[in-house]
């Protein structure tokens, strides 16, 4: 018996035919049946199985890996789905007319980085806003819940304790909001000159308020805030905008008590 | 029939069972290597539909444990890879057991045995990990154990009904068993290594997700996570109520990278409570949470509670009301509740939430930049610790 064969006798499966079995006889209970030949057969068959299936998974494999880097490789060829980037809020009053004048203030009044000017005065305002007086006043209609309007006494620039209120409020509902307006009045009494100086000083309050309570640098109030004041001679507002949210809400209020005032609000658009 | 034919006939049945499921996961896992997010055969049923979700087979493609030789490899070598040539190997060797029937020897047996008990031990261990460590079965995963069960039952069957045929050994019993057991690694490895050679190099794919705009929070808004053994600085955009942040911050904190990172933490809840970036919450209840994180003594430990209670705290979240309010008071004190309806923990969660639109990073999370390098989405799974190898060996030696 050659060397291969005993070495099958000895281990394989139906391969103890031979010097195993003669060994294995006494062993071996009375009842199980006289080892058969073909132990060779039965491995190889086995083996073909065993070597088959490998295959089978190789082939698997190296399709299922090949194809996947093929699409690795290609995929700069396919459009990639768009995913949404985290930007500042933009909301529906964001209309192209409401972009513009912003845009232009945002130019004009100190906001841009490239200008180290600081607010507007109402000369630059007729000239940048390019729209009359209601339709600049209206631009500002859908800020009526975000924003709120701060009343100050008649020829005073103190922002009271309901106004530093409602400004603290205002201000900390910040939301998704890149721009912060500040659009101070003057009402009609007095000349035109005191009354633009008037309003001045009510954005520069405000503008010292937010310095107070924001916790951003002068640097970064620069660039989010925008001044405007008006004066008396553009956009003064109707005693509807009575109605709008406002400090001093038990003070009786008119059409010339409200333009002693600045609205303040944030604004939800970019640009 | 004799009865160890009819054993061999079950280790047939297993192997056969077990090669669909190590198929199915194999093919799962190699789709991937895309790296695209594809759906996964999750079922005990071969050829069920593909979900998204995948159950518990996705947190188990995932985990560490799914694949070896994971940093070396995007996505490491799968071991179900292992078990489908262990079970090509048992299966002829199954078939030869059936087809010699009664003739088979003790020794031929007991080898049988050994090497069908393998799988099962194998199995237990894996069944451990799934349960224990990743608190999941995945179904295809099931489908492999159940064919190692079978396969262990059919190897004790065999070797019981053939110990009475005692034969006696030799230096050739020896040298075929050695011969049995170098071509049963021959068979286990094979697959393995054709994977390995064939898969394509993500390391250009890498370092091609950009980089971050604004490195630093002008407010200091950001919570600092230093790590003990802090070798780089990064920045982690979170969601403490997001289930993959969980995972990944999971991993990272198994794999030791956590504490070799010195993490400045800003916070982005996908819910629109705070966040004006959604239209709906995705995660109900996240704003309030990040709130609380905001007032912790120490966020991190807060952060890791978060996780650890995610499922109770998102249910609470879903619910509306005060029932996350009162989860988070009765942990953590009233003083954190009181705390969280501050305006300065308003305001200091909305600049977080600015740094990520002035970062404009993709509003989903986890986000994570290593000294400024974006961890692509793609290598937040599978490819996490190849990424984090290629971006920066130091976080994972």
């Amino acid at each position: 018996m050659s060397r291969f064969k005993e070495l099958l006798h000895d281990v394989l499966p139906g391969a103890s035919r031979g010097r195993a079995q003669d060994g294995a006889a006494q062993a071996e209970p009375a009842h199980l049946p006289p080892p058969r030949g073909g132990g060779l057969g039965h491995m190889l068959s086995g083996l073909v199985v065993a070597g088959a299936s490998l295959l089978v998974v190789l082939g698997l494999v190296t399709t299922s890996v090949t194809s996947a880097k093929g699409r690795l490789t290609h995929q700069g060829e396919k459009e990639r789905p768009a995913v949404a980037t985290a930007q500042e809020a933009e909301v529906a009053y964001c209309t192209s007319d409401f972009k513009t004048v912003l845009e232009r203030v945002l130019h004009s009044c100190g906001l841009s980085t490239q200008t180290d000017r600081r607010g507007c005065k109402p000369s630059d305002i007729k000239t940048f806003a390019a729209i009359n007086d209601q339709d600049f006043n209206s631009l500002f209609h859908p800020l009526k819940e975000r924003g709120g309007v701060l009343m100050f006494d008649e020829g005073s620039d103190v922002l009271d304790e309901e106004g530093q209120k409602l400004l603290e409020e205002r201000w900390f509902e910040r939301k998704g909001a890149r721009y912060f307006f500040v659009v101070a009045r003057a009402s009609k009494t007095g000349t035109a000159a005191q009354n633009r100086a008037l309003s001045h000083r009510r954005a520069n309050s405000v503008m010292f308020f937010l310095q107070k309570i924001s916790g951003e640098t002068e640097e970064e109030l620069n660039q989010r805030v925008g001044l405007l004041w008006l004066g008396n001679e553009y956009a003064q507002l109707s005693g509807e905008y009575c109605q709008w949210p406002r400090s001093r809400r038990e003070a009786e209020c008119a059409e010339e008590p409200i333009n002693r005032s600045a609205f303040v609000s944030w604004v939800d658009c970019r640009l | 029939m004799n009865r160890e034919r009819i054993f061999a006939w079950i280790g047939v049945a297993g192997a056969l069972w077990g090669l669909v499921f190590a198929g199915i996961s194999t093919l799962d896992y190699a789709s991937h290597l895309d790296r695209g997010l594809h759906d996964l055969h999750c079922s005990f049923i071969p050829g069920a539909e593909a979900s998204v979700s995948g159950e518990g087979c996705r947190t188990a493609l995932n985990s560490p444990y799914s694949a070896l030789f994971k940093q070396e490899l995007w996505g490491g070598i799968p071991i179900s890879l292992f078990a489908l040539g262990c079970f090509c190997f048992l299966l002829g060797y199954a078939l030869t057991i059936v087809s010699s029937g009664n003739r088979t020897s003790r020794a031929a047996g007991a080898l049988y045995a050994a090497l069908a008990i393998s799988p099962l031990l194998v199995s237990i261990v894996m069944f451990s990990i799934s349960w224990f460590e990743l608190g999941t079965i995945c179904k295809t995963c099931a489908g492999i154990y159940l064919a190692s069960l079978a396969l262990g039952v059919s190897g004790v069957g065999v070797l019981v009904n053939t110990w009475p045929r005692r034969a006696e050994g030799g230096a050739g019993s020896l040298g075929l068993a050695v011969a049995v057991l170098l071509g049963m690694l021959l068979w286990v490895l094979a697959p393995s290594a054709v994977y390995a050679a064939l898969a394509p190099d993500h390391a250009p794919f890498v370092t091609q997700c950009g980089q971050i705009k604004i490195p630093k929070e002008s407010h200091g808004a950001l919570l600092s996570m230093p790590g003990g053994a802090a070798r780089k600085n990064a920045i982690f955009f979170e969601d403490p109520l997001c289930p993959t942040c969980k995972s990944l911050h999971e991993r990272l904190s198994q794999a030791g990278v956590l504490r070799r990172l010195n993490v400045e933490l800003a916070l982005f809840p996908l819910d629109s409570e705070c966040n004006w970036m959604l239209d709906q919450p995705l995660h109900p209840g996240a704003c309030k949470v990040s709130k609380a994180i905001l007032c912790a003594k120490s966020p991190a430990e807060m952060l890791d509670w978060a996780y650890a209670e995610q499922a109770e705290l998102s249910a609470a979240g879903k619910s509306g009301g005060k029932a996350l309010e009162q989860l988070i008071s009765t942990r953590w004190g009233p003083q954190v509740t009181r705390c969280m309806e501050d305006r300065a923990t308003l305001q200091r969660l909305n600049r977080h939430l600015h740094f990520a639109a002035g970062n404009a990073i993709a509003v989903s999370t986890p986000q994570i930049f290593i000294e400024g390098q974006r961890l692509c989405d793609e290598d937040i799974d599978m490819g996490l610790m190849f990424a984090l190898r290629t971006l920066a060996p130091e976080l994972v030696q």
